[in-house]
């Protein structure tokens, strides 16, 4: 063999091997998951059942979707359950004190952008590891949703507002259409312009990204923001679905959302990662969470089945 | 003399395509502190790193006391008895001292196997004691200043019965009055037979305490001398050795006498000295001086990388303010940082976006980018710098050291720059990368840029630059003009010898 066509063939296996252990060896692992389950459950692979899914998965994913902002940038937000939570509750309060479902969407969103930017202010310029930060983060915002509250949940909220979490169009959720946007939007950003890029430069190598002069610590807390405004849809999803506030809410919210974006291939220490990426993740722990309840397999060893796969995939995308 | 406690003979070493090491001899004699000395490049540390077992030879011999070793990991050479203190501290910070100067190998243990403290701080008074040091054992190593710090670290050394230590550049960050005390504690150690080898840019420092000097140069021995009937010539010369040959391309343009940028009084960060300088219209102006000089600082002030403490910055004659390096790259300043993969690259990201980063808005319609665009100014950036191989999706970290820096220079061109400052450009990369970054340097000046060179090769000083301002401990005390910049005169001022 010529030594040149050698080389062609070392680098068409790299690249198999580059993808493999890239998005296409996730898509291989999601279709053999949900291949077994066709075969467990005839009920698996049913259009019904499959948009139901995506209404299931939807939450985990936009929630994810921020958290892939904060992780590419070389951060971690660990409050995005707690945010959900005591946005949802500042949601129903504030639909019921005023009737009007823009003024308390507002009030919802804009509370969840508010912890994300107190997270990113007190990690940037209080120089406090973000896991710190936002672990206090996650205590203060689950302790303000109780001690508001009472611990009791906030219900009899007005039904036209259950449309956004439980609601249909046509046959597709309305949750659904609502993260694909998120994720439309989520994917031009972070693949289609500056902030993108910015975001990546600065995961990947924040000196070089400070002397590349990119304005790292704008986009630093613009991440936390990111993912506060993201916990925060997630929180108003989960109140309009149960027409209730739940203080509890979004309880381990952040390990699903986290575990979801380090199966879709990003790296904890930045600069690595896409939102397909975490699209295929929190695909394929909702689409386990489903085939299981399907099945009929315990809750308990749900959790160790979910663990165990989760493992699996994320040692076999690391590279040799 | 007796049998050498070390020897090398014919060492050999390649890196890829580099001849790092090239049948390179040295010997160690019982009781002596000998100097390695040479240019950066010139192989010092690669034969550290083959001494210490971070590195394998390919060929040559290595004789610890007559017999033929290999060493083959850091642990190994400890085993075997030579201790390494290199410029960066391996002291854990949050241990006391006596802890960090038996780590690892604690001297008594209980029969539950937990240390006996008491026992462990009379082991450590003791070794301190004998080498005249006042210092508490109990002292956490975080309190301590970095001269005492650095006689920890040997002390550390000596505990596990070395009978080679490598000193690389010890005095870096100490004050006078530690120096000389650890002079003083070498000449004690001296008598107590151990074996040192030392390591470093100064030669004031060589002439106190060495015996011999082995010099290397290219990755060769350039001849080893008794330091007692040395002088500085001689040394000087022997380091430099070979003629400039074709490794530096001619200089065709001049450079205007119109002043771009002046600092007056300028003092940033990090800074010991306010500085006073101009930079002319298309020259090349190189600021020169050991590691530790105040160049980098320098540097990063004059970019926005940090922060501005005293005096004033005139661009064109109109006071300016760099508070960020956006600002600066916003009046046309562009900067290459001394390390490339700490401070200029994203390693693991393409090359494509290593070269766009620094300058997105031509690739941007409404807000967003184009990936085709980004795409065609890699390419065509990577093919003006001659970045091989020219892949746009490969990560930078595949591309070799010289390549790597193309690309870190590369991401500044489109910016279509006034003022271009290199901090170490070529540190660590091959002849012919080095020799392309020059004319690019030339070119980049015969447009009309202004370039801003700082760098401790004074052989690249002499030969590039227009004129050339010799730093030291943070103040210049020389400028010459590019007929009187000798290298032999650059390195002498710097040095201080």
């Amino acid at each position: 063999m010529k030594p040149s066509t050698l080389q062609a063939g070392t680098s068409n296996a790299r690249k198999w091997k580059r993808l493999l252990r890239g998005e296409l060896g996730l898509i291989l692992i999601l279709a053999v998951i949900m291949v077994t389950f066709s075969i467990l459950s005839p009920y698996f692979f049913t259009s019904r059942n499959l948009l139901n899914i995506t209404r299931q998965v939807s939450i985990t994913l936009i929630v994810a979707i921020g958290m892939t902002f904060v992780i590419l940038i070389g951060e971690i937000d660990l409050s995005v359950g707690s945010i959900a939570a005591v946005v949802g509750v500042a949601t129903a309060v504030s639909l019921k004190a005023s009737g009007s479902l823009t003024l308390a969407l507002l009030a919802g969103l804009g509370l969840g952008a508010a912890v994300g930017l107190v997270n990113g202010l007190l990690t940037v310029y209080g120089k406090v590891q973000s896991f710190i930060v936002t672990l206090a983060m996650l205590g203060i915002a689950r302790g303000a949703a109780l001690v508001w509250t009472d611990g009791k949940p906030v219900s009899r909220l007005p039904s036209a507002f259950g449309t956004l979490g439980a609601g249909y169009l046509g046959v597709v959720p309305v949750s659904t259409i609502i993260a694909a946007g998120v994720f439309v939007l989520a994917f031009l950003v972070l693949n289609k312009t500056k902030h993108g890029i910015y975001t990546r430069s600065i995961g990947a190598n924040r000196e070089a990204a400070r002397l590349s002069a990119i304005a790292v610590t704008r986009y630093r807390i613009l991440a936390f923001v990111v993912s506060g405004l993201m916990s925060a849809l997630g929180g108003i999803l989960i109140t309009s679905r149960l027409l209730s506030a739940q203080p509890t809410a979004g309880e381990g919210l952040e390990l699903n959302v986290i575990a979801a974006v380090i199966l879709g291939g990003a790296s904890l220490s930045g600069g690595v990662g896409t939102v397909f990426g975490t699209l295929l993740g929190a695909m394929v722990i909702g689409v386990i969470d489903n085939g299981m309840n399907l099945v009929g397999v315990s809750s308990f060893f749900q959790q160790i089945v979910k663990g165990i796969i989760i493992l699996i995939a994320v040692l076999a995308k690391r590279s040799d | 003399m007796g049998m050498p406690v070390l020897a090398l003979k014919g060492i050999d070493k390649r890196f890829g395509g580099i001849h790092a090491l090239r049948n390179v001899d040295f010997s160690l004699e019982e009781g002596e502190v000998h100097a390695l000395l040479g240019e950066n490049g010139a192989g010092k540390s690669t034969l550290i790193k083959i001494l210490t077992g971070v590195h394998h030879r390919d060929g040559g011999q290595m004789l610890l006391n007559g017999t033929d070793v290999r060493i083959e990991n850091p642990l190994d050479a400890r085993k075997k008895g030579i201790a390494a203190i290199y410029q960066e501290l391996s002291l854990i910070e949050s241990l006391t001292v006596a802890e960090n100067i038996f780590l690892g190998h604690e001297p008594a243990t209980s029969f539950l196997g937990t240390i006996r403290r008491s026992e462990l701080f009379e082991a450590s008074s003791d070794y301190l004691r004998t080498f005249g040091i006042k210092l508490d054992p109990r002292e956490t190593v975080s309190e301590l200043g970095m001269g005492q710090k650095r006689i920890i670290e040997i002390i550390k050394a000596l505990s596990i019965q070395a009978k080679v230590l490598l000193l690389d550049e010890p005095t870096t960050g100490m004050s006078q009055a530690e120096i000389e005390t650890l002079f003083e504690i070498m000449d004690d150690l001296k008598k107590k037979k151990v074996n040192m080898i030392y390591i470093s840019h100064h030669l004031d420092e060589v002439f106190r305490v060495c015996d011999r000097a082995t010099v290397l140069r290219d990755g060769e021995n350039a001849g080893t001398f008794q330091v007692a009937k040395l002088d500085v010539e001689t040394l000087v010369q022997a380091m430099l050795g070979r003629s400039l040959k074709e490794e530096f391309p001619p200089r065709k343009g001049t450079p205007s006498r119109e002043v771009l940028l002046e600092a007056r009084e300028f003092q940033a960060e990090g800074m010991v000295e306010p500085v006073d300088f101009h930079l002319h219209r298309g020259e090349i102006l190189g600021i020169t001086g050991i590691i530790g000089s105040g160049k980098s600082e320098l540097a990063l002030g004059l970019f926005g990388a940090s922060r501005t403490q005293k005096g004033a910055l005139l661009l064109e004659g109109k006071h300016v303010q760099l508070p960020s390096p956006s600002r600066a790259k916003k009046m046309g300043i562009s900067f290459v940082p001394e390390d490339r993969k700490a401070q200029g690259l994203f390693l693991r990201l393409p090359v494509r976006h290593n070269l766009n980063v620094a300058h997105l808005e031509p690739c941007e319609t409404l807000g967003f980018l184009s990936g085709k665009k980004m795409q065609s100014r890699a390419l065509r950036t990577g093919r003006q710098l001659k970045v091989v191989p020219l892949d746009p999706a490969m990560p930078a970290q595949n591309l070799s050291g010289g390549n790597q820096q193309k690309v870190v220079i590369g991401k500044w061109l489109g910016n279509s720059p006034r003022i271009f400052i290199l901090d170490e450009p070529t540190r660590g990369i091959d002849i012919g990368a080095k020799t392309e970054i020059y004319a690019l340097v030339n070119s980049l000046a015969d447009s009309g840029a202004s370039v801003l060179i700082l760098s401790s090769e004074f052989r690249e000083m002499a030969s590039v630059c227009d004129r050339v301002l010799v730093m030291r401990k943070g103040t210049f005390i020389a400028e010459l003009e590019r007929e009187g910049a000798t290298t032999k005169k650059i390195m002498t001022l710097a040095l201080g010898g």
